[in-house]
């Protein structure tokens, strides 16, 4: 089980804070693939982050079980 | 009046004491925004007696401000909000030098007046303006204390701090979007939590005590009460230098891209213009233009085939923001009579109102 953790306007596309991915063996680009299939980010940027590192997205890192990964947008608000 | 019992309670901290007060005293630190976030931030700096405040905001006071910019009373809508926070400060601390900017932050202004000043708060509510904000803070070696909304959570970071990594490290994509909180909604404890925090850095850095929140950014929920640090590193592959900083801010502020609502307005029921709507179908207030059409910036990229590209086009969102996101996609699609309308539907709408009442 993969966690994925979503803030800002991520979450509100995702419409949920935190979902489990049951998939074990799985990299990260390929996760996000899938995630930008099922949610259509389309213009919405964030910035990716594995156990509370942000890492680029571009990274070929394959995901362990238990692993956390969060999408953390930029606010704009104040 | 006696500058240690003010300061007492302050004093007594070993952390801070006569050295740390006095280190308070000599430091100088630059707010840009005097909103939400800058309104936390400011009197607890000033209260704790930082020597030399400058507040740059070019606002003034609406009464939608009120329900989060604390420190400003309904008198005094219509005020700017420089002028107003700078009086207030004076009452409150009148040891502490307030100079009160009331001007745009822009590629123009931005080196020169940071070099003033030993720390940079971000308090502005646009991703633009962080980015100049970041790449000035990088020509002036100046640490740029990051924090910003989105609804009920908030962010803060410290950037560019001893050399650290920067807002660019942890947000590369400068074309990307986030709604401010005149479009987003806010309350103004969030912003007062992470103004709050935003100061304690500030401080941290001034005492040299703690722990700066550098190469972490904070994520905040205060609906649940989450707090979460996520840690990033400095990405070398960026550099900045003064005449690639005023190329690129010569560029980017073409101010011709943007028209005054009150300007917009005397075209209200002209057919010769359209003015699209790039808000959601449900955001209000709505505006009855004569040749108006509503396409939300998220469907615009795929319904451009419902415009002219060769037709005067007067963009408009809630406030300003979307709307400009709306008019670089349509440049881009080589629409050539475009323009942002600055303040969008908020700005006509009050223009209207007041028109209406005059008649």
């Amino acid at each position: 089980m993969i966690e994925v953790k979503y803030f800002g306007a991520v979450a509100e596309k995702t419409k949920c804070s935190l979902e489990t991915v049951s998939s074990s063996e799985v990299s990260l680009q390929k996760l996000l693939q899938d995630l930008e299939e099922k949610y259509q980010f389309e213009s919405l940027s964030f910035s990716v982050a594995v156990n509370q590192k942000i890492v680029s997205k571009t990274t070929d890192y394959s995901l362990k079980t238990s692993d956390i990964v969060a999408l953390l947008p930029p606010f704009a608000g104040g | 009046m006696n500058a240690s019992s003010r300061y007492n309670r302050q004093i007594i901290l070993p952390e801070i004491g006569e050295s740390g007060q006095h280190k308070l005293l000599k430091s100088k630190v630059l707010i840009i925004g005097a909103g939400g976030l800058g309104a936390a931030i400011l009197p607890y700096l000033a209260a704790a007696g930082v020597g030399e405040i400058g507040i740059v905001d070019d606002d003034v006071i609406e009464l939608s401000n009120l329900q989060r910019q604390v420190i400003y009373k309904s008198s005094a809508v219509g005020k700017y909000k420089v002028e107003e926070a700078k009086a207030m400060i004076a009452e409150l601390n009148p040891q502490v030098k307030i100079n009160a900017i009331a001007e745009k932050l822009s590629g123009r202004n931005a080196i020169d007046l940071f070099e003033n000043y030993d720390i940079i708060v971000d308090a502005t509510d646009n991703l633009q303006i962080k980015y100049l904000i970041n790449d000035a803070c990088l020509i002036t070696n100046k640490p740029m204390v990051y924090g910003s909304i989105f609804r009920f959570q908030g962010q803060v970071s410290v950037f560019n701090y001893q050399n650290g990594p920067t807002y660019r490290c942890l947000y590369p994509d400068e074309n990307s979007s986030s709604a401010n909180c005149t479009d987003a909604g806010v309350i103004g404890i969030s912003v007062g939590i992470i103004g709050m925090l935003q100061a304690n850095e500030v401080i941290k850095m001034i005492l040299e005590v703690g722990e700066v929140l550098s190469a972490k950014i904070l994520v905040y929920n205060i609906l649940n009460n989450e707090q979460q640090k996520y840690d990033f590193e400095k990405n070398t592959s960026f550099y900045l230098d003064r005449n690639a900083f005023e190329e690129k801010y010569k560029t980017v502020e073409n101010v011709s891209d943007e028209i005054d609502a009150a300007i917009v307005l005397n075209e209200i029921d002209s057919d010769q213009v359209l003015f699209l709507d790039v808000r959601n179908v449900d955001e209000l207030p709505k505006i009855n233009f004569k040749n108006g059409i509503q396409i939300s910036l998220m469907n615009l990229e795929n319904e451009m085939d419902k415009l002219n590209s060769n037709q005067t086009i007067y963009v408009y969102c809630q406030s300003g923001i979307r709307s400009k996101i709306a008019l670089e996609q349509l440049q881009k699609k080589n629409f050539k009579n475009i323009k942002s309308i600055s303040g969008g539907a908020l700005a006509m709408n009050q223009l209207l109102k007041k028109e209406s009442l005059s008649n």
